[in-house]
């Protein structure tokens, strides 16, 4: 059984199709990258996958189960985490504090009444705090604010966030977006790191093909809100449509 | 044995006397803040009201340092709302006014016990906090705050005529009869010794005992995972979403705590003045409650605290004409001139002013 599933998925806006009837399996371990151009629906796509978008029709399921109809916090409790192509931290929070957030929600649920409990008796939510900024290389900078990072680290810490939301699917919107090239090196290392250590399942949204064709075990080509191709690194980069239609017919 | 009990014994420091205690241990630098606290309150209406010089220069009274106290309360549970959960309520009077309302009824038809007055407006106001919260908490910003104002409004028509004959319409509540501290004591009458030249009234005693307990509850509130929370719904409310909180119901819960906060509040100024006017439903005790936090600082459990005393200072000292007396018929528009001033050159408010002075002395250590 796939980990998560599309089922003729339909987004529309008005007149405009931002996703027609895609049908999306991404099976647990794998590393599915969503590629397509400017328009082609794949930020509709994950913004219906983690419930910020309600499908016009079609069924989306997580672990066999429908998640059409759940609130956003619902479905990362069920596993499904998200981190935003730019970085979506709490600023006025120390960087331990944006880990903890979400190693709270993961370790204690979406709501509780511990209200009356103090924070330093939450030892699971520690561990796990200091865990994520360790793997995402932010350990030594946590009592900083968040609003004092550099660009790089605030990314890397938006990264750390759905990290600490201990996810079974990590949907990353282009993760590299307005980095260096020694940050998006990072970055991918970063991310190679997870991968290899969590084992964690990731669909990747990215716009740079060399992070694609390196990090893939397999690429969805989206266009026009319809699925082109699909398949390895190597199948893609010699699909005539997807030459035709994503990289403007260059040979690769 | 799973690994869940053996992780919860780690937590604790203190051994089997933490594990008695259990959450009510203080923990970090509780024990501290409300040491200060308690030294504060023990010697605030003797220096406001009693103390050879300073007092004469403050012309405070003993009744205006209580009345501060209950004020500080409201302010308090309201910064918990707009400082830290970043939500404007403009409707705070109707559990202010409401648990008045609920403890003075309470007072005449059941129990006058001080005690039992504050029981029941409280919970009358937390119920209330709970309903209203619930619907209106249902739009974010503007909409919120017009909200909650409308509902507000709509408590304060239902007691000035439809409900008059429980209420007293314009008259406000007269019936309230509070009977002694747990049967003995009459709250007006003096305390003993040298209680007596510190705090003066047993009143005073009774709503300082409760105001500390209401600095231990925010203090806690605020280092209990629901303070963090509360600043990640304010800073970033779609993050917090996303990472699987349920942002609706914090949300809701941090407006019930500033309900119950207000309800304590209310129940004291109940008790304190004897009389519930039909002003305490009206929008302005909304506004003066987001005034005296704004003035001594969002975001600070103490500040709001101070907001209330010098906005109260103000109003009933100044305008008495201290210490110019031409100045008395003025005193709207020397509060005004207080709260742009502050605001101006203390964004932070007062607290917040306080705060840049001790990082600036101690070099930014905190």
């Amino acid at each position: 059984m796939a980990l998560l599933e599309t089922e003729n998925l339909v987004k529309e806006f008005g007149g405009l199709v931002a996703t027609d009837e895609v049908n999306l399996s991404v099976e647990e371990g794998e590393r599915v990258s969503i590629i397509g151009p400017n328009g082609a629906g794949k930020s509709t796509l994950v913004n219906l996958i983690t419930r910020r978008l309600d499908p016009t029709s079609g069924d989306i399921r997580f672990k066999g189960e429908s998640i059409v109809g759940h609130d956003p916090h619902e479905v990362v409790q069920m596993g499904v985490s998200k981190s935003f192509q730019t970085a979506s931290i709490f600023s006025d929070l120390t960087v331990r504090e944006n880990a903890e957030i979400a190693a709270l929600a993961s370790e204690h649920g979406s709501f509780g009444f511990k209200l009356l409990e103090h924070r330093d008796s939450l030892t699971g939510v520690h561990q796990v705090a200091r865990d994520t900024l360790d793997a995402v290389g932010l350990l030594d900078q946590a009592d900083r604010q968040a609003s004092d990072l550099p660009y790089g680290d605030k990314r890397r810490l938006e990264i750390g966030i759905a990290l600490a939301a201990e996810p079974d699917l990590l949907l990353m919107d282009e993760p590299t977006a307005g980095m260096s090239p020694e940050e998006t090196e990072a970055t991918v290392d970063l991310v190679e790191e997870v991968k290899r250590e969590l084992g964690l399942t990731f669909v990747l949204i990215e716009h740079d093909m060399e992070i694609v064709f390196r990090i893939s075990d397999r690429i969805v080509v989206l266009n026009r809100g319809q699925v082109i191709a699909e398949g390895t690194p190597d199948e893609i980069k010699g699909d005539a449509a997807v030459q035709e239609a994503y990289l403007g017919g260059v040979e690769l | 044995m799973s690994d869940e009990p053996a992780a919860a014994t780690d937590g604790e420091t203190g051994g089997s006397f933490a594990d008695t205690v259990g959450i009510w241990m203080p923990r970090g630098d509780e024990l501290r803040v409300m040491t200060a606290t308690a030294v504060v309150l023990a010697v605030f209406p003797f220096v406001f009201s009693r103390m050879p010089v300073v007092s004469d220069l403050l012309q405070g009274y003993q009744s205006l340092a209580t009345l501060i106290l209950i004020w500080g309360i409201f302010a308090l549970g309201f910064d918990l709302l707009l400082g830290y959960t970043g939500l404007l309520s403009f409707g705070h009077a109707a559990f202010w006014g409401g648990a008045a309302y609920a403890a003075g009824v309470f007072s005449q038809h059941v129990s006058g016990s001080p005690i039992l007055m504050v029981l029941a407006g409280t919970v009358f106001a937390v119920l209330l906090a709970w309903f209203l919260g619930f619907l209106s908490l249902r739009r974010g910003g503007i909409y919120f705050a017009i909200l909650t104002l409308a509902f507000a409004q709509m408590m304060f028509y239902m007691s000035s005529s439809p409900l008059a004959f429980i209420t007293g319409g314009e008259n406000g509540f007269t019936g309230v009869e509070t009977a002694e501290l747990f049967g003995l004591f009459p709250l007006e009458s003096e305390l003993p010794l040298v209680l007596e030249t510190l705090l003066g009234t047993w009143l005073y005693a009774f709503v300082a005992v409760i105001a500390l307990l209401c600095v231990a509850l925010g203090y806690r509130i605020l280092h209990s995972p629901y303070g963090m929370v509360f600043r990640a719904i304010r800073e970033n409310e779609q993050r917090a979403e996303f990472v699987g909180l349920n942002v609706w119901r914090y949300r809701l819960m941090s407006f019930i705590i500033s309900g119950f906060f207000a309800g304590v509040a209310g129940s004291l100024f109940v008790i304190h003045g004897t009389y519930v006017p039909l002003s305490s439903l009206y929008w302005t005790t909304s506004g003066e409650v987001v005034i005296m936090t704004v003035l001594g600082g969002t975001g600070s459990l103490f500040g709001p605290v101070v907001g209330a005393g010098v906005y109260l200072y103000v109003e009933n000292i100044v305008s008495g004409g201290h210490p110019f007396e031409f100045v008395a018929p003025f005193w709207h528009l020397i509060l005004g001139l207080v709260f742009v001033v502050t605001i101006w050159v203390f964004p932070r408010g007062i607290w917040g002013f306080f705060r840049d002075v001790r990082d600036y002395v101690t070099g930014g250590e905190d």
